[in-house]
């Protein structure tokens, strides 16, 4: 195959039918691809790389909760067009690729829609391609809890989800070019536990004896695991330069900045925000859609989401919150680190200073013990102090 | 009501008939009950039918026509029922010439008469069928076929776009008096439409025409003239929608999508105009207006509704309101002088009713605002103010999130015209997109809806500010659905309607904390009592769950912005019980987008 079919008119099939179950209580509204990073979803940037790198067509599998992705991007997402395919039951990988196989013809890319990778990675795995799929590859110290491949001269060996032992596996970046033929493969190999996975289809193409070629890039990817991840995702964005360029200080028209107050770089500070007098806000702030920061509150190393309100004289360090959260006046999020439980598992010394699911409202005065997380929707008195796992829909009292 | 496109170009021929079905295609939700295309070479052919576009589509011979200029229509009957031979284009008789029109030609009995005794011969009981014949008498007695239009023009009264091709002419001539028409200028053609979807995945570059002008595109260009026929220089303006806008994105319903693009919506018509740290809202484009003596609205509809809600938020602020519907406006009868400010909602601003209650109210002196959709629509152009809601193409028929944006308009404007607002306002009002969002994340809504999808009639009351809302979500329900369905405002449930509540015809009642809950409450009881179920929509469930059925929640608000929020979950509900009936969600029998005839 020449390199021009690679490069024009190839179709890109966007994986982004999960709830990304690791990342509740912010999914409870929305599926992971439509959480923020540095002020946009993270589907958004996943969408910029696949335009830069020359993609004309993308086919989007949505399945939980769609609506929230399909009403964002609408149509077409700068002048590309968008195909929503509809997963009803995320059944894995390999069945979520099979669910777009009907939109998409001969040749095309597969990138998962809640891992943002620079467009280099893409263009480098095209242009490689030149087999019956192409896998991009990473050099990474570790590849715990992803992918790992090995490789023979480029080809691929073995190709697994969350290797089991030490040998020295290629981080799989989620990223690949496939023939019609991979289609079969997918469909071939066994299903595990119900589901379909597309590394296990790769797998039975190389059993097949068919060639996996494994292409080793470098580039920015990054891709969050856990809620408090979504703050390192952020930072990683400002600090490679990857958002606004070298602009460190974005603040949109629209936004509104009392001139007594202080903005401190790197920040992003999206449309129709408000920073009343004396607010501190960053460095490694990123303020979704019409925020509000009270008088005199500082906000740190935080992402905040749309509609989301900061009462006057609150501190907000660390913190990840979902959209329209309500932090009341003179309440304290001290930063991190802290202990996070998630179900039985206790993560030790996180950076994170609290995370606040879509909607929660503190009535102001709350005292937020490092690594707190609140469920959707939760409501906590004022003068409480809370800590470890509050549960989405109830009333919390001191 | 109808739609129509022309098109000429330097461009392949095949594409022709393409340009003509896309335009088409993006117009039908002006009206659908018949579509046809005309295509001019040496001959004219005509092809049309009834019933949808995909019906025209099968009609059309295989190999792709060709031609130089074409013409196309889709029609919502005035004259004559749907049929083939009603649909247009229409022809002469002898088929050299073929008009497409849109509005209604009043005198067209009388000009019948006078080609029928010249021996004309008339196949369909449309008025338009009298232009072609008049264009092919002019070209009889000597004309060339730019002037016989003019001349044929000339005879007619009433309100039109027509658009005609004549055979042998590489040209399409067209003109308008009181119904839109646009010229689009492409790369390498000219098109005519009666709005700017039609081509506008061609090309953003626009000229809105004139009442009175007239236009002819060829290949080689495009002539604007008035109508001595002296040229006149008109600006071109870009247009800044998305013409991919118009896909439904995955959804199985434009309905659907419109409605979860509220939130969305909201930002977009709240972008920059509450000012927190000022507490007070800068809308910049009526810079100038002052507060008027006395308010009247003109609409028709939901937007009629949207001004009846608009109107008790402008008298909460001492300013003398009151709301007409545009067809009842007579401003003979009605007290209006110079300090009168008469405000027309329309949401396509092509509103024949609303452009001549507005006119109207022109003519007497009074100032006039335009609060619509559409950048460069008639009601902008016709008058002194234009407030614009920015809520993005609306592509059903129901209209639904041009209704909360106007809503979140007329509650601004409010606040701007009396120039008195408070920080709890403007916080309130930025709290919507998310609040909106939150209903769309948690509503369960379609499982009432599913409940109760055999009812034999639906009731909506409210009190009021939720009172404009209980009619709205009437007339959502009867437009989509085609079940009985009525509103009202919830004192007047026992000065009648109480007698057709049965236990099969469920209660919608608008419940929000800053309404007269208590008397709420004993409405609630009064049909309760006659074992009919109540579906409420509150903000403040603890004090109806006892008397309800069910309760579809809202966030808690401002109370004056209940009734934007208690409307979303109304129109889910009408959007599933229409979804459980399989009806034509997006193009309901016998109605239309945007009406243009009165």
């Amino acid at each position: 195959m020449s390199k021009e079919t690679h490069m024009n008119g190839t179709a890109a099939i966007v994986l982004a039918a999960g709830e990304g179950n690791r990342l509740h209580p912010l999914t409870k509204n929305r599926p992971k691809p439509m959480l923020p990073a540095a002020a946009k979803p993270i589907l958004e940037h996943v969408f910029d790389q696949l335009v830069d790198a020359g993609i004309t067509e993308i086919v989007v599998v949505v399945g939980y909760k769609r609506e929230r992705i399909q009403s964002h991007f609408g149509p077409t997402y700068r002048d590309v067009p968008l195909t929503y395919v509809t997963q009803d039951k995320q059944l894995g990988t390999g069945h979520a690729v099979l669910a777009a196989e009907a939109a998409v013809d001969g040749t095309c890319l597969v990138v998962n829609g809640d891992q943002i990778a620079a467009s280099q990675i893409i263009r480098d795995t095209l242009e490689a391609h030149d087999a019956d799929a192409t896998v991009a590859l990473l050099q990474r110290s570790s590849v715990d809890g992803y992918g790992g491949v090995l490789v023979d001269e480029e080809r691929v060996t073995t190709i697994v989800e969350d290797p089991p032992d030490d040998r020295e596996y290629l981080l799989n970046a989620g990223i690949y070019v496939l023939e019609p033929v991979a289609f079969d493969a997918i469909r071939a190999a066994e299903p595990r536990a119900g589901e379909r996975l597309l590394v296990d289809g790769l797998s039975k193409l190389v059993e097949w004896g068919d060639i996996v070629r494994g292409t080793v890039s470098e580039g920015l990817w990054v891709d969050a695991t856990y809620p408090w991840d979504l703050l390192d995702v952020s930072f990683e964005l400002f600090d490679t330069g990857f958002i606004g360029g070298q602009s460190m200080r974005n603040v949109h028209e629209t936004a509104t900045v009392h001139e007594s107050a202080v903005i401190r770089e790197p920040i992003i500070i999206d449309r129709d925000c408000v920073i009343e007098p004396g607010a501190v806000v960053g460095p490694n702030v990123c303020l979704g859609e019409n925020t509000t920061v009270g008088s005199n509150a500082v906000v740190e190393r935080s992402v905040v989401d749309t509609d989301t309100r900061i009462g006057a004289s609150a501190t907000v360090i660390e913190c990840v919150t979902g959209t329209g959260v309500r932090i009341g006046r003179g309440s304290t999020i001290p930063g991190g680190p802290g202990d996070v439980r998630v179900a039985d598992r206790v993560f030790e010394n996180e950076t994170l200073g609290a995370l606040l699911a879509d909607r929660v409202h503190d009535c102001g005065g709350v005292t937020y013990v490092p690594g707190t997380l609140v469920g959707p929707r939760t409501e906590i008195q004022a003068g409480t102090t809370v800590r470890g796992t509050l549960e989405a829909e109830t009333e919390v009292r001191s | 009501m109808c739609g129509i496109i022309g098109y000429t170009g330097a461009g392949r021929d095949e594409e022709l008939s393409e340009i003509l079905l896309n335009g088409l295609s993006s117009l039908e939700y002006r009206g659908y009950d018949s579509a046809g295309v005309a295509i001019a070479n040496s001959t004219v052919s005509v092809y049309k039918s009834e019933g949808e576009l995909s019906e025209l589509e099968r009609k059309l011979p295989p190999n792709t026509l060709e031609g130089f200029a074409g013409i196309g229509h889709t029609r919502w009957s005035t004259h004559g029922p749907p049929s083939d031979t009603n649909a247009h284009p229409h022809t002469g008789c002898d088929r050299r010439v073929a008009v497409v029109h849109n509005g209604i030609i009043e005198n067209y009995e009388e000009l019948r008469k006078e080609l029928e005794a010249n021996d004309h011969e008339f196949e369909s009981e449309t008025d338009t069928e009298v232009v072609p014949h008049l264009i092919e008498e002019a070209i009889t007695q000597g004309s060339t076929p730019e002037t016989a239009f003019r001349q044929a023009v000339h005879r007619l009264e009433g309100s039109y776009a027509v658009s005609a091709v004549v055979s042998g002419h590489d040209a399409v001539f067209a003109t308008r008096n009181q119904s839109p028409l646009v010229l689009g200028i492409g790369d390498d053609g000219y098109f005519l439409a009666s709005d700017v979807p039609a081509f506008l995945e061609y090309t953003d570059d626009v000229v809105y025409l004139e009442d009175g002008q007239y236009v002819s595109i060829t290949r080689s260009g495009v002539e604007i003239t008035d109508e001595q026929g002296t040229l006149v220089d008109m600006p071109v303006e870009t247009v800044e929608w998305d013409a991919a806008d118009a896909g439904k994105s995955g959804y199985d319903h434009y309905m659907l999508k419109e409605i979860n693009e509220q939130p969305h919506a909201l930002r977009e018509c709240l972008r920059g105009r509450p000012r927190e740290l000022e507490a007070s809202i800068a809308i910049d484009e009526l810079e100038g207006l002052k507060q008027p003596e006395r308010v009247h609205f003109v609409s028709c509809g939901t937007s009629y509704h949207a001004s009846r809600y608009g109107a008790k938020l402008f008298r909460e602020q001492g300013i003398q309101t009151t709301t007409f519907l545009a067809s009842e406006y007579d401003v003979d009868s009605i007290p209006i002088d110079e300090e009168t400010l008469v405000v027309g909602v329309t949401q396509s601003g092509e509103t024949a009713d609303t452009l001549r209650a507005l006119r109207a109210a022109n003519s007497v002196g009074a100032e006039t605002l335009a609060v619509t959709n559409v950048v460069g629509c008639s009601a902008a152009r016709e008058t002194d103010y234009v407030m614009y809601i920015r809520a993005g193409p609306e592509i059903g028929v129901a209209a639904t999130k041009t209704f909360a944006s106007q809503q979140v308009a007329l509650a601004m404007l409010s606040r701007d015209l009396s120039g008195r607002c408070s920080s709890a306002f403007i916080e309130a009002l930025r709290a919507l997109p998310d609040q909106v969002q939150s209903i769309l994340d948690t509503s369960h809504a379609a499982a009432v809806a599913d409940e109760y999808v055999d009812a034999d009639a639906y009731f909506f009351i409210g009190r009021g500010f939720d009172a404009p809302v209980a009619l709205e979500g009437a007339l959502k329900m009867k437009e989509i659905t085609y079940k009985h369905a009525e509103g009202f405002p919830a004192g007047e449930l026992k000065h009648g309607p109480l007698a057709l509540v049965t236990e099969r015809t469920p209660v919608f009642a608008m419940i929000s904390g800053n309404s007269n809950i208590e008397r709420m409450v004993g409405n609630v009881r009064e049909v309760e009592s006659r074992g009919a179920p109540v579906v409420a929509v509150t903000d403040v469930p603890g004090r109806i769950e006892n008397h309800a059925d069910h309760v579809l929640e809202i966030p808690e608000t401002h109370g004056l912005f209940a009734p934007i929020l208690a409307n979303i979950q109304l129109q889910l509900v009408s959007y599933w019980v229409a979804n459980r009936l399989g009806r034509s969600i997006d193009k309901p029998r016998n109605l239309a987008k945007s009406v243009t005839v009165e």
